[in-house]
């Protein structure tokens, strides 16, 4: 076999490279085989050849380690090959070699007390005594406390990467990880009693108790090969003055810190980092114990006391140490009793998946979703939850909490190994990582070369099949993904084995357990949670059956909706009408993005809600995007003319288009719910609703007169206002204009009387309640004010009359009115005719100066007489500052100046018309920009106030509950109701001092 | 800060005080105040004091009136000038909405939010004022119908025995007792006119300061059988009373306004400081200088920049360079000399600030440097030389405010909002006032 084909079957990635290492001197004389055969053990054989070729160059005595001790060589092997960082130690200190030994068959984890002894002893300071003082002093002893950890790290190091199952292992090297750092601390506290000698005292110096509060993972015992050590300092020196004992404390404690992080020729071990102490940076960096405890009973926040969880005396006084913890941890476990707990709760989980630098995001295994993180989170919380009330869960590592929070029932068994075993497996590839440099990072490497050694490494001593970069990276993935999703899980799941009192499953709450775990997931009422989840998973019916599997992730999701309550009663409600339908169930169980939309929507929209539970077949469309298109106008016409032939009866013809139009309503709100739709075809969809709703209800009301008698006129009904733009919101009024004309011949004042009955009977088969009644209806009201004489002028009115009354007595207002009509319903002929009869008053070739000073006289009265008393104006979402009124009257104003001239002008739409606007530069393109935005906004609004309560309201909201609600529909995440509230606020103040320019022209 | 509350809870117990008086500010920069018994302190520290803000001048919409005070411990004070017996103290205040955020309508966030903006960019902002004020016999009108000052003498003057001495000396003794330190005291130009500088301090607690010593000043006048006012300018024909402020920012310990060899050391940063602060003063001009009478002082001679320039140790600028030491780099400022002293001390800093902050943030060039008297100069030099006006009147400050995206930016739409309504509504009640002036110029002849 070539050379290079050898070292590629041992694993080797750079061949140029290892091949001129081959070459090198130090290794003449080594049997090849030998060499090649140790090689293979190592996780990177390329890293491993160079490391021993520079290790040779030291200490020419491990040439024959071959020959001499073969199990000791591959020990040597996987340890260079898996730590450059630890072999450069060893470069170092060739001396310390016999530390790298030949694994035994079953590893002893080493107790705690022996490397605290051994790491005292490296700094000549007496173990056996309580507060010992080392014999060494300065950089001097820090250099041999250093050697003396690094020392102990490699045996350890060497351990574990011999064993045959890393993954079993990992708690054990994690616990003496954190034994050896706490021996470090001690013996680096030794060392500063020493030192401080200088300055003090000896009797003063002794009479500072200091003990070391160990917290995070070096407290829970489960530290990483390199981290920053998490720590908290107390004093107690009863006999000295308060301010000496201060000094003296904070000097011990800078002691510490500089013996194990100060540079040096032997480098810093690790940064000890204090800031979790009480009041963080800002605070004082020792405190006695009196202090801490008022601390925290008075104002410590919930994370603290999260924090708290993990502490554990670690090094110093162990008597003050063990009082500590003492009085520490009743304050943990009733902190979930602590006010804003569920707040703070649900803001710390939301920061886990944010804050990662972007491109970190998918190389990371501590934070975002389904890392590190995650896992711990989640039991933390478990804990903090039932921790109060039961004693067992009281325990600070990870493993060993997953394991108590299984065996009293907390989470389901199978869950539990789950999550175990995930976060044993992230945690070694972490372990694995950082053993390389000896670096601090959570990152998955870059790579192939590194990660195919990563791959070997976390894989156990005996394993024959050696995984690959591939391999190991879509494990990876698998185990992010389980973490995801047992995350998602994981609280709710034992809640529904109470709740539908189940023996199946092992996890299972008590009530009370239940019910604090839904209080601290966000549900306001848990005790009516509780029981909708009984409604919903008890009895042995094919439906409770699935809602219990699926339960789990849909309380997760009502729980981040702004209504976690309204989503779950909703959802009860739903369920029970739909019951066994064989579709819900599928859908449900089959489509995620279903269930989602469905659990987003019920948990945020009382309208949609609403309408849902009247029409439960309707939550199909979730399931279906197609479904989701709206109906054209076309199509919905279609609809009702077939259902008007196979109904004669008037009222059963019009109780069936009016549940048409509702079923309508609730199809476009849920597309908008699920960003289907823009703006402007949801004005659009609603508008064809009503127009078809209309057409019909006028053919119901011509086809019941005609009945009776003959036919002498023709009706239409044309769309003005938003209507006519097709831009209208949920629930919003119909404005219309309604014109005949008599047929040849007829007689005109009977043809008035007959046009007359066809428009109020249109106007009643829309409004009056129906047999049986059309439940949750939104009613159409049409409104006719707009018509020539506003209220005291008839309600409907010839062509003719119209002609008549256009041309002596046009006021600017109804030109102005005009200019959003639109056809809507009834001959087209007549429509045509009526449309030409407009079009010269509505598009005047010029406007006068007496019109245009009355259009702004008009506007300005209105601004002062029709906003509601006591309404605040930056805020009415229709008349307010800047604010629809405002644009709308704008854009009027520029149409009837320009739309002779510019044909795009003529158009209902206002969003048409500003675009036709900004092409024909009658306005400068930033500011219909930002006209255009107020706008968009000020209708999102508008839909979002009807469709988060359920009524209509034209006032931005002013609780923060409500203003969280329409925040998300307008597309902000959660908490940012300021933010909305703020660029609502400044968007209208800009696009008033647009229209004010522009219009009043100031 | 949680040690802070500790302290003042302790204090309290140890001084036996009886009162604690909760301050906040409205709008317009008056100062409010609730009386708390000392057992409700802690539970004030926790949750707030509720309250009805709907009556409190731009603090809140009808509608939404209910508002929480939450004192911040770090302005405990006990008042020296209740006495020895019963004890009373104060704390400042934010104002909260009832769900615990921030009001976005409390004058002192605006500043908070300002200084975390800073903050972020890398500074921390220190300030220090020079705060002029009359003192009167009473707060009633003479027979000529103008105010009685207590004395007539002028600048730096030493008036043996006068009430003015007598006043300023309980008054600093008063200030300090309260944690303020005092720079200097003296008498000003106008008859009973005096100044008095406060130490520097960050932005935020100079500006609680103000507060405080407008309170402490009018009381000590009280009594003194005195009367103390800050009106911009109570006296036609007398100088009126600014309160000029120093301003500096520091990034870690050092003064990020000062470059050694730099034109009269000024660094870059300050350079642009003092552009923004230039570019954006019409738009502010309605804060720093926020009554009707303001105007009277800004264009009623007497040394009142009315004109925008800066200038080295140049007094008729509006930033003025001063002087200092040569190897002191640390106390590298600029003075704004506009600010009268009735400003809402929270907004005007806030205003100020942030426009300095913009012209750091968009690298602003500094204009030519004014080295002329700008008053003596004709107004076609003036133009010629880029020294443009300041706002002639509230009424055009409030204009050039409204077009403003950098102050609503920095205040907040809702304080923006209220302000400006506030503020229209003093120009409208101004504008219907037939003043003694017409009836002296016009009664007789017309």
């Amino acid at each position: 076999m070539s050379l290079a084909g050898r070292l590629i079957s041992a694993g080797f990635t750079d061949l140029e490279k290892s091949t001129r290492f081959l070459e090198a001197p130090e290794l003449a004389g080594i049997d090849a085989e030998l060499l090649f055969a140790a090689l293979g053990h190592a996780a990177s054989p390329d890293l491993a050849l160079q490391s021993y070729v520079r290790l040779l160059a030291v200490e020419p005595a491990v040439a024959d380690l071959f020959t001499r001790e073969p199990e000791r060589a591959t020990a040597l092997f996987r340890l260079l090959g898996a730590s450059e960082a630890l072999g450069e130690f060893l470069m170092r200190h060739p001396g310390h070699l016999d530390a790298v030994r030949r694994p035994a068959r079953v590893e002893p984890a080493v107790p705690p007390e022996q490397l605290r002894a051994s790491l005292l002893a490296a700094v000549d300071a007496d173990p056996a005594v309580e507060n010992p003082v080392a014999g060494k002093t300065g950089t001097g002893a820090h250099q041999c406390l250093r050697a003396a950890y690094r020392r102990h790290l490699t045996e350890l190091a060497v351990r574990d990467l011999s064993h045959p199952s890393p993954i079993d292992y990992l708690p054990t090297a994690a616990r003496e990880l954190a034994d050896l750092a706490a021996a470090a601390l001690e013996a680096s506290l030794a060392v500063a009693r020493a030192d401080l000698a200088e300055s003090y005292s000896a009797d003063d110096i002794a009479a500072v108790r200091l003990a070391v509060i160990g917290m995070g993972k070096c407290g829970a015992r489960e530290l990483n090969y390199i981290s920053d050590v998490d720590v908290i300092y107390v004093i107690d020196a009863p006999t000295l003055d308060e301010a000496l004992a201060s000094r003296i404390g904070t000097a011990l404690a800078t002691g510490i810190s500089r013996g194990v992080y100060s540079p040096g020729p032997e480098p810093a071990l690790w940064e000890v980092d204090a800031n979790l102490r009480p009041e963080g940076r800002d605070g004082p960096l020792v405190r006695t114990l009196e202090s801490h405890l008022t601390y925290y009973s008075r104002w410590a926040s919930t994370w603290e006391f999260q924090a708290l969880l993990k502490a554990r005396a670690v090094a110093g006084d162990p008597e003050l140490g063990r009082r500590y913890e003492e009085a520490v941890a009743p304050l943990v476990w009733t902190s979930s009793e602590r006010e804003g707990f569920v707040e703070s709760v649900r803001a710390m989980r939301r920061r886990v998946t944010e804050n990662i630098p972007r491109h970190e995001g998918p190389k990371q295994l501590k934070l975002g979703s389904g890392g590190l993180r995650d896992v711990e989170f989640t039991v933390q919380l478990l804990q903090l939850v039932h921790g109060r009330a039961d004693e067992s869960l009281r325990v600070r590592d990870t493993v060993t909490a997953i394991a108590a929070l299984s065996a009293a029932g907390y989470i389901g068994r199978t869950d539990a190994a789950d999550l175990d075993n995930a976060y044993r497996y992230l945690r070694l590839l972490e372990h694995r990582i950082q053993l390389t440099q000896l670096r601090r990072t959570h990152l998955m490497p870059d790579g192939d070369a590194a990660r195919h050694a990563l791959a070997r490494s976390t894989e156990g001593a005996m394993v024959s099949v050696r995984p690959t970069a591939r391999s190991m990276v879509e494990k990876w993935q698998r185990t992010r993904r389980l973490v995801e999703r047992l995350h998602e899980t994981i609280f709710y799941r034992p809640l529904l084995n109470t709740a539908a009192n189940l023996s199946l499953e092992d996890a299972k709450l008590t009530p009370e357990a239940a019910q604090a775990r839904l209080a601290a997931l966000g549900y306001s009422d848990p005790k009516g949670a509780m029981r909708h989840i009984e409604a919903l998973t008890g009895g042995i019916r094919r439906r409770a059956v699935l809602q219990r599997q699926l339960l789990p992730i849909l309380l997760a999701w009502f729980a981040d909706g702004v209504d976690p309550d309204a989503g779950l009663l909703g959802f009860r409600r739903l369920s029970e009408s739909l019951g066994e339908s064989h579709w819900y169930l599928g859908m449900l169980r089959d489509s995620k993005a279903a269930a989602e939309r469905l659990c987003n929507v019920l948990s945020s929209s009382r309208f949609i809600t609403d309408l849902l539970e009247v029409s439960p077949e309707s939550t199909k469309w979730l399931g279906s995007d197609p479904e989701l298109v709206p109906d054209t106008f076309e199509s919905q016409w279609q609809e009702i003319r077939s259902k008007m032939s196979r109904h004669p009866q008037p009222q059963d013809a019009m109780r069936l288009i009016r549940l048409i139009r509702r079923r309508e309503l609730l199809r476009i709100a849920i597309a908008d719910s699920a960003g289907l739709l823009t703006q402007a075809a949801v004005g659009n969809a609603l508008a064809d609703a009503d127009r078809a709703a209309v057409l019909g209800a006028l053919h119901v009301a011509e086809n019941s007169i005609h009945a009776s008698e003959p036919r002498i006129t023709d009706v239409v009904v044309i769309a003005m206002g938003r209507q006519g733009g097709r831009e209208i919101t949920y629930g919003s009024d119909a404005d219309v204009l309604y014109v005949h004309r008599p047929l040849p011949g007829a007689d005109p004042a009977a043809a008035q009387r007959q046009a007359e009955k066809v428009v109020s009977q249109l106007a009643a088969n829309l409004t009056q309640p129906s047999k049986p009644p059309v439940r949750a209806e939104r009613v159409l009201e049409i409104d006719a004010a707009l018509r020539p004489e506003g209220r005291q002028g008839p309600l409907v009115r010839s062509l003719d009359s119209f002609r008549e009354y256009y041309k002596r007595w046009s006021l600017i207002w109804e030109a102005q009115a005009l200019l959003r009509a639109r056809p809507m319903a009834g001959s087209d002929a007549l429509t045509a005719d009526f449309l030409k009869l407009i079009d010269p008053i509505r598009y005047p070739s010029s406007l006068s100066d007496t019109d245009e000073r009355e259009i702004r006289r008009i506007k300005a009265r209105m601004e002062a007489e029709r906003l509601p008393r006591g309404a605040d104006p930056s805020r009415h979402l229709k008349l307010g500052r800047g604010a629809l009124s405002d644009i709308e009257w704008l854009i009027q104003l520029l149409q009837l100046r320009h739309a002779a001239r510019v044909p795009e002008l003529r158009t209902a739409s206002t969003l048409e018309a500003m675009d036709a606007v900004e092409a024909a530069g009658l306005l400068p393109a930033p500011e219909v920009e930002t006209l255009r935005r107020s706008w968009l906004l000020t209708s999102r609004l508008r839909a979002a106030n009807i469709i988060w309560s359920g009524r209509s309201s034209d006032l931005l909201p002013s609780s923060r509950r409500d203003l969280e609600a329409v925040a998300r529909w307008c597309g902000y995440g959660p908490g940012k109701g300021a933010e909305l509230e703020e660029d609502y606020l400044r968007l209208t103040r800009r696009s008033r001092a647009i229209f004010e320019r522009n219009f009043y022209g100031t | 800060m949680n040690r802070q509350q500790e302290f003042v809870l302790r204090t309290i117990e140890e001084r036996d005080v009886r009162f604690v008086r909760l301050w906040f500010t409205d709008v317009v920069g008056s100062l409010k105040s609730v009386a708390l018994a000392p057992a409700e302190v802690e539970g004030a520290f926790e949750e707030g004091l509720g309250f009805d803000g709907s009556s409190i001048e731009g603090l809140a919409r009808v509608f939404e009136s209910d508002m929480l005070a939450q004192p911040d411990p770090s302005t405990f004070q006990i008042l020296p000038w209740r006495g020895d017996k019963e004890q009373t103290s104060r704390m400042f205040c934010d104002i909260l909405t009832p769900d615990g955020q921030p009001s976005a309508a409390d004058p002192r966030s605006v500043l908070k939010r300002t200084l975390a903006k800073a903050a972020d960019m890398g500074f921390t902002c220190y300030t220090h004022p020079e705060i002029e004020f009359y003192l009167l016999k009473s707060a009633d009108l003479g027979a000529d119908g103008r105010p009685v000052p207590v004395d007539q003498a002028g600048y730096f003057d030493h008036v043996p025995g006068g009430v003015a001495q007598d006043f300023r000396r309980t008054a600093v003794a008063m200030l300090e007792s309260v944690g303020i330190s005092v720079e200097f005291s003296h008498h000003e130009g106008g008859p009973g006119q005096n100044e008095i500088d406060l130490r520097y301090a960050d932005a935020l607690q100079t500006a609680d300061n103000i507060m405080t010593f407008r309170t402490v000043i009018k009381e000590v006048a009280l009594t003194q059988d005195s009367y103390a006012t800050f009106m911009p300018k109570p006296f036609s024909d007398h100088p009126g009373s600014g309160m000029h402020t120093h301003f500096s920012l520091f990034e870690g310990d050092s003064n990020a306004f000062f470059e050694a060899g730099a034109e009269f050391q000024l660094s870059k940063t300050a350079r642009q400081f003092i552009a923004g602060i230039l570019r954006h003063a019409p738009e502010f001009t309605a804060v720093t200088n926020q009554f009707v009478n303001s105007y009277k002082r800004l264009w009623g001679g007497g040394e009142a920049p009315s004109y925008i320039s800066w200038g080295h140790n140049n007094r008729s600028a509006l930033v003025r360079i001063p002087l200092y030491k040569p190897n002191k780099g640390q106390s590298a400022r600029i003075e704004y000399r506009g600010i009268d002293s009735a400003a809402n001390p929270y907004l005007a800093y806030a205003v100020l600030l942030g426009a300095g902050l913009k012209g750091i943030e968009e690298g602003y060039e500094l204009p030519l440097g004014a080295e002329d008297d700008v008053w003596s100069l004709t107004a076609a030099e003036r133009r010629a030389m880029g020294h443009d006006p300041l706002p002639a009147s509230l009424h055009d400050a409030v204009r050039a405010m409204e077009d403003s995206e950098l102050v609503a930016e920095i205040l907040g739409e809702q304080v923006f909002e209220n302000f400006l309504r506030n503020k229209r509504a003093e120009w409208h009640d101004y504008r219907i006032e037939v003043t003694p002036y017409e009836l002296r110029r016009n009664l007789g002849i017309l």
